[in-house]
Parts: structure tokens; C-alpha cells; sequence
């Protein structure tokens, strides 16, 4: 049997930490925001992390599938982003003119995304997700967004909802929402707000929570792209959280379609700080029409960490090594399962799967289990999808396997 | 504030307490024990409910078609103005039995009025703070249902919560839970079995300084205050609601 992991530091830190900043911790990190149930189960802050492991402030280690919620897709402290990011910032870093290492970078993506005719940096995905519903208002001159219900967007106002703290009903005004594959209701949000589209947003697939994840029904995407077509509206790809573990050459690739505006943060950099999108040639005018800029968006160490990340992303081609590492634990993981008598779907791509024991429809099971994998070692969280990086091994996967064992054994006997 | 809404919640959540402050509060109690007698409200183009004593209890309830004293409004916001003191109310029926309008439910409003916005220090005696959050979380469930029924942002709230049930609970303390069925949300004040997810307070004193906006409700959830658990998405939405409650009953 494992040892059960206890948290006195990491509660210790938390209570110094909810005197002196809002909620303590803000965000998708923050424990209310409901992957961490309960709350007791869960560290709440790192001491370090290597490679694939992440160790709490009381010292206790986990193989770590959250990877800081995607960044993470090498290994944490990749030897070769960190040195070409230490080689950059020997020269210069946040300067008054920016360094040509931007443009190399841009080079590179260019080459890289299949729809990218230049690329704009930012620093969070939700600049760049704002910057391209910009573009794309500026490009045609309409007001309305169309969300796939479920979506994840970011957090600037038009992403959020009505009944959101601090949200306007003006600032949601413009938004139109549809279900997830459901084409023909697409079709007709189009047929009674004709003309005044100016974008469709969308994550390559649907990963919500709370729910397994969905793939795009087959022919989705292209009778999607299809009627962007046909009404001059531009299709936006948000591929912050997917992007590069299913395909280098963007999502919408790996779909088999192209999208006007791809966006693009978690994996690009390693963990450094810069976010980008892409697009095609005839909305390079409208992006340089904005007035969209940050104080460190041209800042040169994300650029050079960003260079060597995709190159050694393609050198190991890295999205199809991160899905087979993550269809050896997708089956591991649903046969031990089946050993107690629980169902776990395990939905998504495998390279950022998304985890649910389908025995009980309140979820209290599957946030149990959860519970006691963490309490021994595998950081999972409830209800968000999961991310595998590079670095992890086929011992970590077996390891992975074990402790999960061990959690659904102690569930079923608390439940038998 | 939308004074539609404020109207349903100042029906059946704010006087809506009365039937946890007769059942309560000792003196209360006493005082409609043996009164048979109803007071049915209308308001136009808003909420129409009865207020029933009987058998020792009270009772509201949607609905005016039994009831010994009507007082009709011609609007939500003069409805609302009986509430907050500005509008004096005239029966259109039941005129011999105002004398336990003048008397008895006077008495009851003012008692209510007295738990739910005490005096500085009251709080302090542990029979009255009892008392007192007890009806304010009861009230607090009827509010949740009605902004999640009524309100537009609410429903928009509501729009996103699954079927179930949604447990709220202070240990040591009282229970209930908000149902949702096809996004209606309807308060329950008693126990319910097989919860689809919960947010239990871990004392009254912790409950108390949520609902007095004395503490942070996220903050709570990180240091186990608040425990959560199920589906979430429930309870998040519940939350949003929360949230209105504040500025509703402020």
C-alpha cells in the first residue's frame, strides 16, 4: 500500500495566502473551482517540478497529468528550451525595440501551421482569442459570435456569460450559441441573423467538463468550413488547450479542415510566456488595423524558448508520441477499472484525455477515486481534461496504473 | 434589480420566512395557535400567494383562490413598497377579520423583520442568532428558486443547471436543498435523499458570516468551510444565483 499524502504546509500557505491576495488562489488554479473535490484530498502549491513529476510544498512527489494545465509538454525544465531561453536572455529580453528572434519565430510557425501566412504574439490564450474575434469584427464589419455551447474561451467579457460576476448583459449582447455537432442548428442561428455574423469560434473538439469528451461528428468540420464560406463569415480555431498534442500543423489539420484564424498559447513555449495567432493571408491587413498590444507581448525569451520547443516538438513527433503514451494509459487505466466493477470512460484525444467513472451519475465515485489517486501520488484533477507530456515513460505510466489500483480498491471496499 | 423578481422574492421567500419563524420561534407559535385564517395576495403583473395559519403553523403558497383577507396591488413596486414600510396595504376582501392584520401579523412581520436585520448585538444571544440564521437560510432557498425562476440573469443561470437536487446544508444546523427540474428551480426545506451534488457549511457561525457577506464564499470552498461535492456545474450555478440573492435582499 502507498502512502497517503497529507498537506499541512500546503494549507498553511494557503491561509497566509487568503490575507493578502483575492480567494487566495485565483482561477483554474484556485480549489473552488471545482476540480479539486475535496478539497482535502489536494496540494495547493508546488515546492518544483522535473520532467514529468511535480513535488507539493510538504515534499510529497506525483506524476503530474495537469502538466500546469497544458504548458508543460516536454518536461517540465526541458534542457533545450531552458538553455535556448538562458542564451536569449544573456542578450536581451524586454527591450524598448523588439529582437529579430521574433521574426524567426514567426518564420517558424509560418512553415509550421498548415494555415498560417504570418503570426501575432501575445501572452495568454485569451489575447490572442480576443485578438481574433477582433480581427475577424474589423475583417467584415459585424457584430455577432457564434459559441459552441460548453466552449472555453478565456476570460475577457465577451467570453463569459450573462451571469457572470461583473459581466454586462451588453458585453454578451453579440453572442449567438449552438450545440456541439449539431450542424443543422448551426445552419439555422445563420439563416436568422443573416449577414451580421462576423465569426464562428470553436475548439477543435469539445472539451467541457463535467462531461466526456466529444469529437466532431464526421464531415462536421468541413460543412462548418463550408458555410463560412458561403457567408463570408471567418472561422476561428481556438487550439490553446489542443494545440500541437494532436497535430503540429494546428487541430484544424488534424481535422482535416483549414480555419481562417488559429490561437495558440499552452504548448508553444514549454511553459515560457507567449501566445500566438495565425492566419491566412486575408486578414493580415485587419489585424495590423488593431490597437492590440501588451508591455512584455515582444519580450525575446518566450521567442527563443518558443523556437526550440517546436523544434524539438517536431524533431520527436511529438503529438503522436503523446497520443501513444496516452492511448497505453487510456487502456491501463480503463481495464483496471473494470477489475473493481467501475466503468471509466476515458474520452478526448488520448494525448489530452479526459477522465470519468461512469457508474454514477452525481460524480461523487469518480471525485473519490480522483481523491485517493492524488492522495498517493498521480495528480489528476476532477473534472478538466488531462495533459501528457513528452517526458513521461512507460515506468511512469505503469507506476500511473498501480496507484490507480490502489485507489479504485479502496473506493470499491468504502463502497462494497 | 428588476422589482418583477424583488416582488416574488418579498412573497414567497421574505414573507415566506414566516412559516420557519412560527415553527421556530416559541412566542411566535403561540401566537396563531387556534387561528384558522388566510391572507391572499395578488399583484398585478407580479406574484399572487396565501399566507395560511392553520393548525398551529403557517404556510405560503402560490395561488389566491382561498383565502379570508385579499390585499390586491396594483404593481410589483407598491407591493414592494408594503414590504420595505413606504405602502400601507387596503384589503379589497375580508374586512372583519383585519383585526389579526392589525394585531397579529404585525406582530409576526415585526418579529420577522427583527431576525432578519437584528439590532446590533442580538446576535450575540445564541437562541436568537440560532433562530435567526435558521430563517435566513430557509429564506435565502426561496429566493435562490424564485431569481432562477423569474429574474432574467437567473434564468440564464438556471438554463445551465441539470436535473437533481442540489443538498444545502449547515451542520448542526438546517438542511434543504434547491431542485431543478427542466431548469425550474423550486426550494425544498427538509432533508432530500440521494443528492445530485452539495454545499454544506461547516458551522452556523461560518454560514452566518457567508450570508452576511462577512467572509468570501471562494475562500470558504478553498479552506473546507464550504464543502462541495457532485456535480458541480450545479453547484456553480446555484452559486451565480447566490450571488443575486446578496443584491436582491441588500
Amino acid at each position: 500500500m502507498r502512502k497517503v499524502y497529507e498537506y499541512p504546509k500546503s494549507r498553511a500557505a494557503f491561509e497566509r495566502a487568503c490575507q493578502v491576495i483575492p480567494s487566495g488562489i485565483y482561477g483554474h488554479q484556485g480549489p473552488a473551482e471545482g476540480c479539486y473535490v475535496p478539497v482535502e484530498a489536494f496540494p495547493l502549491y508546488s515546492s518544483k517540478a522535473q520532467g514529468s513529476y511535480l513535488w507539493d510544498l510538504d515534499g510529497n512527489k506525483y506524476i503530474d497529468y495537469m502538466a500546469a494545465y497544458g504548458p508543460n509538454v516536454l518536461g517540465y525544465n526541458d534542457p533545450e528550451v531552458d538553455e535556448a531561453a538562458a542564451r536569449q536572455r544573456a542578450i536581451s529580453d524586454c527591450t524598448t525595440l523588439p529582437n529579430p528572434v521574433m521574426i524567426d519565430f514567426a518564420d517558424l510557425l509560418v512553415e509550421t501551421v498548415d494555415c498560417a501566412d504570418w503570426a501575432f504574439f501575445a501572452k495568454n490564450g485569451n489575447d490572442v482569442t480576443t485578438c481574433a474575434v477582433m480581427t475577424a469584427r474589423a475583417y467584415t464589419h459585424r457584430k455577432k459570435i457564434v459559441f459552441f455551447k460548453g466552449y472555453y474561451h478565456g476570460v475577457s467579457p465577451w467570453t463569459q456569460k450573462i451571469d457572470y460576476a461583473g459581466i454586462l448583459e451588453e458585453d454578451v449582447a453579440n453572442n449567438l450559441y449552438v450545440d456541439w455537432n449539431d450542424f443543422d442548428g448551426l445552419s439555422e442561428v445563420f439563416e436568422q441573423n443573416k449577414g451580421e455574423i462576423a465569426c464562428i469560434i470553436a475548439q477543435p473538439y469539445m472539451h467541457g467538463n463535467f462531461a466526456d469528451n466529444q469529437l466532431p461528428a464526421p464531415g462536421f468540420w468541413q460543412k462548418v468550413r463550408k458555410l463560412c464560406d458561403d457567408t463570408g463569415t471567418v472561422l476561428i480555431i481556438d487550439d490553446v488547450r489542443a494545440g500541437f498534442r494532436l497535430d503540429l500543423a494546428g487541430s484544424d489539420h488534424y481535422f482535416g479542415f483549414k480555419a481562417d484564424l488559429i490561437c495558440f498559447c499552452k504548448a508553444l513555449a514549454n511553459g515560457y510566456n507567449v501566445s500566438a495567432l495565425c492566419g491566412r493571408e486575408f486578414l493580415k491587413n485587419s489585424v495590423s488595423s488593431l490597437s492590440f498590444t501588451g508591455s512584455y507581448w515582444m519580450s525575446a525569451v518566450p521567442f527563443a524558448a518558443g523556437i526550440a520547443c517546436i523544434n524539438k516538438m517536431k524533431r520527436l513527433g511529438c503529438p503522436q508520441l503523446l497520443i501513444d503514451q496516452g492511448t497505453k494509459l487510456k487502456k491501463g487505466l480503463i481495464t483496471t477499472a473494470l477489475k473493481y466493477g467501475f466503468d471509466l470512460h476515458v474520452s478526448g484525444v488520448p494525448s489530452l484525455f479526459y477522465l470519468r467513472i461512469a457508474d454514477d451519475p452525481t460524480l461523487m465515485l469518480h471525485q473519490e477515486w480522483i481523491a485517493e489517486c492524488v492522495k498517493r501520488g498521480v495528480f489528476f484533477t476532477n473534472h478538466h481534461n488531462h495533459f501528457i507530456n513528452a517526458s513521461l515513460t512507460d515506468e511512469d505510466i505503469e507506476d500511473t496504473l498501480e496507484i490507480a489500483d490502489e485507489a479504485f480498491m479502496v473506493v470499491r471496499e468504502r463502497h462494497s | 434589480m428588476d422589482e418583477r423578481t424583488l416582488a416574488y422574492i418579498n412573497l414567497f421567500a421574505v414573507l415566506g420566512g414566516l412559516s420557519q419563524l412560527c415553527r421556530l420561534d416559541e412566542e411566535c407559535g403561540k401566537l396563531i395557535q387556534g387561528k384558522e385564517i388566510s391572507i391572499g395576495i395578488a399583484v398585478k403583473d407580479g406574484p399572487e400567494g396565501t399566507i395560511r395559519f392553520s393548525g398551529g403553523a403557517c404556510t405560503v403558497t402560490p395561488g389566491i383562490d382561498r383565502c379570508d383577507i385579499r390585499l390586491p396591488f396594483s404593481s410589483c413596486r407598491k407591493f414592494n413598497g408594503l414590504i420595505d414600510g413606504t405602502v400601507t396595504p387596503i384589503p379589497s376582501k375580508g374586512f372583519t377579520k383585519i383585526g389579526f392584520l392589525l394585531h397579529e401579523f404585525t406582530a409576526l412581520t415585526d418579529k420577522l423583520t427583527a431576525y432578519l436585520r437584528p439590532a446590533e448585538g442580538s446576535l450575540e444571544d445564541e437562541s436568537f442568532f440560532t433562530v435567526s440564521t435558521a430563517i435566513m437560510f430557509h429564506l435565502i432557498l426561496d429566493a435562490v428558486a424564485q431569481i432562477g425562476n423569474v429574474d432574467k440573469v437567473g434564468r440564464a443561470s438556471a438554463s445551465y443547471i441539470v436535473d437533481g437536487d442540489v443538498r444545502v446544508a449547515i451542520q448542526g444546523g438546517p438542511e434543504g436543498a434547491v431542485h431543478a427540474r427542466d431548469h425550474k428551480l423550486t426550494a425544498i426545506h427538509a432533508p432530500v435523499d440521494n443528492p445530485t451534488s452539495y454545499m454544506v457549511f461547516s458551522n452556523m457561525r461560518d454560514a452566518r458570516d457567508l450570508f452576511d457577506g462577512k467572509v468570501n464564499a471562494v475562500v470558504c470552498v478553498g479552506l473546507g468551510k464550504v464543502r462541495i461535492g457532485g456535480m458541480i456545474s450545479m453547484v456553480d450555478n446555484v452559486n451565480r444565483i447566490l450571488d443575486r440573492v446578496s443584491m436582491y435582499l441588500a
